[in-house]
């Protein structure tokens, strides 16, 4: 994942502003063409081909469930609220929506670079986080079968730590992890691993 | 009758960088001159002035007083970013109309500015593409501590990075320091292929003469084999640095030819002036709201050649010319075949255009 901003490379990414025709939206599409993005306002909902654009603008004052194509809170690409009203059911359901970076209303021409910037940042961060952890439970649930291979060769009569070895040899020869010896080793007959003993 | 528009003319004449504040003040003046001595003009400028003396936070004073009574809706002037920032939101708030003729960083588009000078895509970029397939890829960077210095020096480690080279120092002094021993000894010691110069006025006239007497130390540091690129430096600064900038590189819209504007800034301060006088005259007001829209698909003819200004960004389409100090001049060494469209936002930027040639270290 890459920490620094570099030279983001915005030209021709496209934007999408989900909010009715207002000046704000027009302040908003202004900026982001003169930042270099194809932008275009969208009002009530954005289409099934929504999933293609680069960053969503949602207006957080106005928006309702529903709107968007995919389920709340998962969408593919960064989303940027744009805030006018503070009340806090707006907030809330701005927060469902899982915004990367808001905007306050009115919409002018400062903030919006650093809005794209930012996030663009804290949603990789968050897609790269939602991958370590969905490999951190498969090697967590991987640790099971290894747990349970152990056992049964332990069950066999082998020691803990002839019983690790044997998995870490049947690993090396067939060039695969630990934890897949395992599982190849569950997935074979009991009797198998007693007639490796004899 | 003429109708008379007053016009603020906003630049500190005592400062670290006086120098490239009295050429935007001298080209803003000549520009105000100008459209008054035409008597084919519909329009006289009465220029209103401010001196912030050199203080950032004076400017957005300045910019208040001037628009106080709503009579006057625009301002040439600023050589700083941070004075900029300072002015922008009294603009807003006046709903009046900055006229900014200086290079800068870029990474801005306020829709209360029309940027009438170079932005990066139109000075590091091109400078650095000229200067890696020749010199190589190893660069020292320095700057004035503020944002000018740290944006481009960024920006300058992306373009580096991307032609494969490696930043070998980067320093920064503040604005008036002098002391440049240090950096010259780093300098000495890491021996890059070339030096970007982001310190401004009177730091930066410590260090090309430091690095002359470098030179004459240690051939590698002679500006044929190191040179010290500079985005900001401009003719009338070269009697400062007393023949220290011999041989070393800039980049601008604009060279001085002995003849006209005596530096970029001043021909763009000056084309500034003309360039509203012909929208206030197209509009039949000054209402920078009624300007704005006239902007696109327009040529203005000015000092810096027929300008067109691009309408999203109010950014400047201009000419690039690479040059090399020679005596009180700049010989062009490399131009742009056109007039560059401005990317004040680098989003354009392609990353091959750094890596376009071997980077091959020249050996005298």
């Amino acid at each position: 994942m890459r920490r620094g901003v570099g030279i983001p490379q915005l030209g021709g990414a496209k934007a999408l502003v989900l909010h009715r025709t207002h000046a704000d939206a027009s302040a908003l599409l202004r900026q982001l063409a003169a930042i270099g993005l194809d932008a275009q306002a969208v009002w009530p909902e954005l289409s099934a081909d929504a999933v293609l654009a680069d960053y969503v603008f949602f207006d957080a004052d106005s928006g309702f469930d529903g709107q968007m194509p995919w389920a709340t809170g998962e969408a593919p690409m960064p989303l940027i609220a744009l805030i006018g009203t503070e009340a806090p059911g707006r907030v809330e359901w701005a927060l469902r929506q899982r915004a990367d970076a808001h905007l306050v209303k009115p919409l002018g021409n400062a903030g919006i670079y650093a809005a794209l910037l930012i996030a663009r940042q804290r949603f990789d961060e968050r897609q790269a986080m939602i991958r370590e952890i969905a490999s951190l439970r498969a090697q967590v649930s991987e640790r099971r079968t290894v747990i349970q291979a152990m056992l049964r060769l332990t069950e066999a009569g082998k020691s803990e730590a002839e019983a690790f070895d044997h998995l870490r040899r049947l690993a090396m020869d067939k060039r695969i992890t630990v934890e897949e010896a395992a599982a190849a080793l569950l997935a074979a007959p009991a009797l198998k691993a007693q007639n490796k003993r004899a | 009758m003429r109708q008379r528009i007053p016009i603020g003319v906003l630049y500190s004449r005592d400062c670290d960088y006086h120098i490239l504040s009295r050429a935007a003040e001298t080209g803003a003046l000549a520009g105000i001159a100008a459209v008054n001595a035409d008597g084919r003009r519909g329009l006289e400028f009465a220029a209103v002035s401010q001196d912030p003396g050199g203080k950032a936070e004076a400017y957005g004073a300045g910019a208040a007083a001037m628009l106080r009574h709503g009579e006057l809706r625009h301002i040439v002037g600023c050589v700083t970013s941070s004075s900029r920032k300072e002015v922008i939101p009294v603009l807003e708030r006046q709903g009046a109309m900055l006229w900014y003729a200086a290079p800068y960083e870029g990474f801005e588009a306020n829709e209360h500015v029309v940027y009438t000078h170079a932005c990066p895509n139109q000075h590091l970029v091109p400078l650095l593409a000229y200067v890696l397939p020749r010199w190589g890829a190893d660069v020292f960077l320095l700057g004035s501590n503020y944002v000018w210095g740290w944006e481009l020096n960024r920006a300058a480690r992306e373009l580096v990075g991307d032609a494969g080279g490696r930043v070998l120092g980067e320093r920064y002094l503040a604005l008036g320091d002098t002391d440049v021993a240090r950096l010259i000894g780093e300098i000495r010691a890491t021996r890059p292929a070339f030096i970007l110069n982001n310190l401004i006025g009177e730091s930066s006239y410590a260090f090309l003469k430091a690095f002359q007497a470098l030179g004459l130390e240690d051939d590698a540091f002679l500006s044929a084999n190191c040179p010290v690129l500079s985005c900001d430096l401009m003719e009338p600064e070269l009697a400062a640095l007393d023949g220290a900038g011999e041989g070393h590189l800039v980049v601008g819209p604009y060279f001085a030819s002995g003849e006209g504007a005596a530096s970029s800034m001043e021909a763009a301060a000056h084309a500034s002036v003309l360039i509203l006088a012909d929208l206030i005259e197209a509009a039949g007001t000054d209402d920078p709201t009624m300007l704005r829209p006239l902007l696109e698909s327009r040529s203005f003819p000015t000092p810096l050649g027929a300008l067109t200004i691009d309408p999203q960004t109010q950014h400047t389409h201009l000419p690039v010319l690479v040059g090399r100090i020679e005596g009180a001049r700049f010989r062009p060494v490399w131009q742009s075949e056109t007039a560059l469209r401005p990317d004040p936002y680098l989003s354009r930027y392609d990353p091959r255009l750094m890596r376009s040639a071997p980077a091959l270290r020249i050996v005298s």
